[in-house]
């Protein structure tokens, strides 16, 4: 961009934007360990400006000023996916949209709230709980994840098996358009609200969210323990078949559990067998049914183990913080996959031969998001100061990916990272119709490029693929022990 | 991490990279609530830390990067949200202590040290000086130094040296004296806790004034100490252990020596007809784990309604005051503590009281700018209110 244009974002925004390399640096980069090495080379991560704007408004006139000169614009909140989301491909402006936070309008007999989008999901629950009211469903990572980040994601989480997509949930939004206009978008405008969703901020910057609420419920706990992933399958598929739907249903492999005793974090220090974390919220009568419901799953099956209410309340504690598994690491590296809850064993167990193929613990765990879909995360890990280990150790997500794959799965977002995966996650008309779309709302291609409809040069199917096999079948020969 | 003794700390050059950069700390971040920058957030910090100290080439060590490390008032809310557990509290000291050992430590805090060195205390005045504040009492001279006594008054410097928090060691004093305590004070043998160098990262510094402390404790053959300086408590709770090892010494905060003699009974409280809401000190509750006694004497006196805060207890805002953050950037601690005298205003309470001079100092000067009709003060000196 040119040093004009720069120095006018500069004086109009003060000491709301920086053209400082240093503070720029730390905006070309989400949670994803990637090496400087690689990234680089490849793409102009670090912005050529950060601005905060304060409001809608700001963010319009922002925009205009990009499509006038054709500047790449990449919005970030949370920052707190692992795709590049919200990192620049093509440096340009970065909006950090953090200003734009707050409760606008609660709306207690339409069981609805108005927020502004960069709001966090921990400040609405707090805010809705306070008044005895709650999110219908959240991201497992609400300390950090914004409300409108989590829209323009697939957005299911904790309470989705319960009360569905967050897609479902929500009413309106405003929207500031690639052209900079302002738009309140609902399912019956023109563009409606299904072409934002999951589109990875490419398509405009999402101002505001209404959304639905839910009463704030008492909850029920539970943590059992199964012998193995088909006995936990099975539990669960009776847990999702029965008339009182979890509210939240979330699972760890058996490497987890170890990976969690070792670590010191085990509930109940379990060292074996695989947990099934179960929540209920309702009335007090139906958390009474689901009591009754979980004590005649045990008695009739002697493999299953229920662990302490105490431990169970601590889980639900804990929600959030699955990430603790990283002090194993220091590094860790893995893909999330969307799979079917039938497929889940036999994913597993191609996991579990895996494993034992590369010489190397893999970690699985998840959440029931839907009665056939969970979201799993299978990680292993690795040392970033290692960097040549790493880099062939990074091949290994890809096999993670192929797994999920044959088992009717494929990556859960896709931002810049996942694009080789492409034809794995929709359809060619379902691609070609967001193609579609997105030459209609942004025919200059300035918001947020590089990032889900097509995959860069070096990212193509066919060249990572090459590579990445290449580099598993080294680390294969060589990489024992690493 | 909220106490030491629950620290899963290893290295700063281990934890760094174990930092998952998730971004949970940003919220609870006063500092990065207040500045908006993302070298201002926890994540940021550590993100360049790594770059600092884990990596086989180490990175430069930027100005700015100091700068913002100090921009930190080490309140530890960023490690109780951490999702990897870091104890983040410990790793700010450290990279302090990292770059103090470098010699590149804000000209602020070289200040603070050799104050600290020339006066045994945090004021310009002489450390003779230290029981100054206790001209106002009846019997001033009763407070020197006595071996034997049943229980020390460790005072802290502000207490000592500030007009303004003078109020909190006369109404210890007063409250001890009407309970029948047989307390005395270090006078002018007291030396600074030590707290402003640890957390300048003078470590090595700190220890001498530790040891001196401890050895006058020996000498007088104390075995109870209370601090009402929530930094001071610490210290000795915490950073004191080694130097204390093979001594039998009590450590408590005010809070709960004087929640035990109203339990006893040794206290007799009137009552006061108020609405009060109690402020958190982060070095007192988050970072030690006392929450309990400072609400149990508010609660103890008849009348007054306690009401909390929107965020209290683990989850309490900072008032700015802490880490050195005032000595190196007092507009950023000011903004801290109006975000704190926010929620006072939303309590409805008539009265805010903590348990930390530094803190009812920041909460006072913020509310007095917001020109906000509350009054600001520490627990004793509620307590002493409520005995008449």
């Amino acid at each position: 961009m040119s040093s004009e244009t720069l120095q006018k974002i500069l004086d109009q925004y003060g000491d709301r934007a920086t053209a400082s390399e240093w503070e720029r640096a730390l905006y070309a980069r989400d949670l994803a360990p990637v090496p400087a090495l690689l990234v680089n080379p490849l793409f102009r991560t670090r912005p050529d400006i950060v601005v905060r704007p304060a409001d809608s408004e700001e963010v319009a006139e922002i925009m205009k000023m990009a499509g006038r000169h054709r500047i790449p614009v990449t919005p970030r909140a949370g920052a707190s996916t692992v795709y590049f989301d919200s990192v620049p491909t093509r440096g340009g402006i970065l909006l950090d949209l953090n200003l734009i936070k707050g409760i606008v309008a609660l709306d207690e007999a339409a069981m609805s709230v108005k927020v502004k989008a960069a709001t966090t999901w921990g400040e609405l629950e707090e805010f809705l709980n306070r008044r005895g009211l709650a999110s219908k469903s959240m991201p497992s990572s609400a300390p950090a994840a914004t409300v409108g980040g989590w829209f323009c994601m697939m957005g299911y989480g904790i309470g989705s098996l319960k009360y569905g997509s967050f897609f479902s949930q929500v009413k309106s939004i405003e929207v500031v358009l690639p052209d900079g206009s302002i738009q309140r978008v609902t399912r019956e405008t023109a563009p409606a609200l299904d072409w934002f969703v999951s589109s990875e901020g490419t398509l405009g910057i999402i101002t505001e969210v209404e959304l639905e609420v839910r009463r704030l419920n008492p909850m029920r706990h539970f943590v059992l323990q199964a012998p193995d992933a088909d006995k936990m399958r099975a539990v669960m598929e009776i847990l999702i078949q029965a008339p009182l739907v979890p509210y939240n249903l979330h699972f760890s492999d058996q490497q987890c559990v170890k990976a969690m005793y070792d670590l010191g974090f085990s509930p109940a220090q379990m060292e074996t067998g695989c947990l099934l974390g179960i929540d209920y919220e309702g009335t007090e009568a139906e958390l009474k049914q689901a009591q009754e419901m979980v004590d005649q799953l045990i008695a009739g099956d002697k493999a299953v183990i229920s662990l302490p209410r105490e431990t169970a309340e601590q889980e639900w504690q804990e929600r959030y913080k699955a990430l603790k598994l990283k002090r194993g690491g220091p590094s860790v590296l893995g893909g999330e996959i969307w799979l079917p809850v039938k497929e889940l064993p036999a994913y597993l167990e191609d996991i579990r031969k895996m494993s034992r193929a590369y010489a190397l613990p893999l970690i699985s765990y998840g959440h029931v998001v839907t009665p056939e879909y969970a979201t799993v995360m299978t990680m292993f890990y690795a040392d970033e100061t290692k960097i040549i280990q790493y880099i062939v150790n990074l091949s290994l997500v890809k096999k993670i990916h192929d797994i999920g794959y044959r088992h009717q799965g494929h990556p859960y977002g896709v931002g810049l990272w996942n694009t080789p995966y492409l034809r794995r996650i929709y359809q060619v008309p379902e691609l070609t119709e967001l193609r579609k779309r997105k030459k209609t709302l942004d025919h200059s291609g300035i918001m947020n490029p590089g990032k889900v409809y097509r995959s860069p040069l070096m990212l193509n199917p066919f060249n990572f693929a090459l590579a990445m096999n290449v580099l598993a079948g080294v680390r294969r020969v060589l990489g024992k022990g690493w | 991490m909220s106490q030491e003794h629950d620290s899963l700390y290893t290295t700063l050059e281990r934890e760094a990279l174990i930092c998952g950069r998730c971004g949970y700390c940003r919220s609870a971040c006063p500092v990065y609530n207040v500045l908006g920058w993302e070298s201002a957030a926890p994540r940021g910090k550590i993100t360049l830390a790594k770059e600092m100290f884990s990596q086989k080439q180490p990175g430069e060590l930027t100005e700015e990067f100091v700068k913002r490390l100090s921009q930190c008032t080490l309140c530890g809310a960023c490690g109780g949200e951490c999702s990897t557990c870091i104890d983040t509290r410990r790793l700010w000291l450290d990279l302090r202590r990292r770059i103090a050992d470098m010699g590149k430590e804000p000209k602020a805090y070289a200040a603070i040290r050799d104050n600290l060195l020339a006066n045994r205390n945090i004021s310009t005045f002489s450390n003779e000086e230290r029981l100054e504040w206790a001209q106002d009492l009846d019997d001033p001279e009763a407070l020197e130094p006595r071996a034997g006594a049943e229980v020390c008054y460790f005072v802290g410097c502000v207490s000592a040296f500030f007009p303004q928090a003078a109020q909190i060691p006369l109404a210890v004093a007063e409250i001890l004296t009407g309970a029948g305590v047989d307390f005395t004070t270090m006078g002018g043998e007291e030396w600074c806790c030590g707290f402003p160098l640890i957390s300048a990262g003078f470590v090595r510094d700190s220890e001498q004034f530790i040891r001196h402390n401890v050895e006058q404790i020996k000498k007088l053959q104390i075995h109870t100490l209370i601090a009402s300086c929530a930094s001071c408590y610490h210290v000795w709770k915490y950073d004191s252990s080694q130097a204390l090892q093979g001594y039998e010494l009590e450590v408590l905060h005010t809070t709960e020596y004087l929640a035990r003699l109203i339990k006893e009974e040794k206290i007799v409280l009137n009552e006061l007809e108020e609405v009060v809401a109690y402020h958190d000190p982060c070095d007192l509750g988050r970072n030690s784990g006392i929450f309990t006694a400072p609400r149990e004497i508010i609660q103890a006196i008849p009348g007054v309604t306690l009401v909390e805060l929107q965020h209290h207890h683990e989850n309490a805002l900072c008032c700015g005051g802490g880490g050195n953050l005032q000595s190196v950037d007092p507009e950023t601690a000011a903004r801290i503590s109006a975000l704190r005298l926010d929620e006072m205003k939303a309590s409805g309470a008539t009265i805010l009281v903590s348990a930390c001079q530094q803190c009812e100092q920041m909460l006072t000067t913020a509310a007095q700018k917001a020109k906000l009709p509350v009054r600001v003060m520490d627990v004793s000196q509620l307590l002493l209110e409520a005995m008449g």
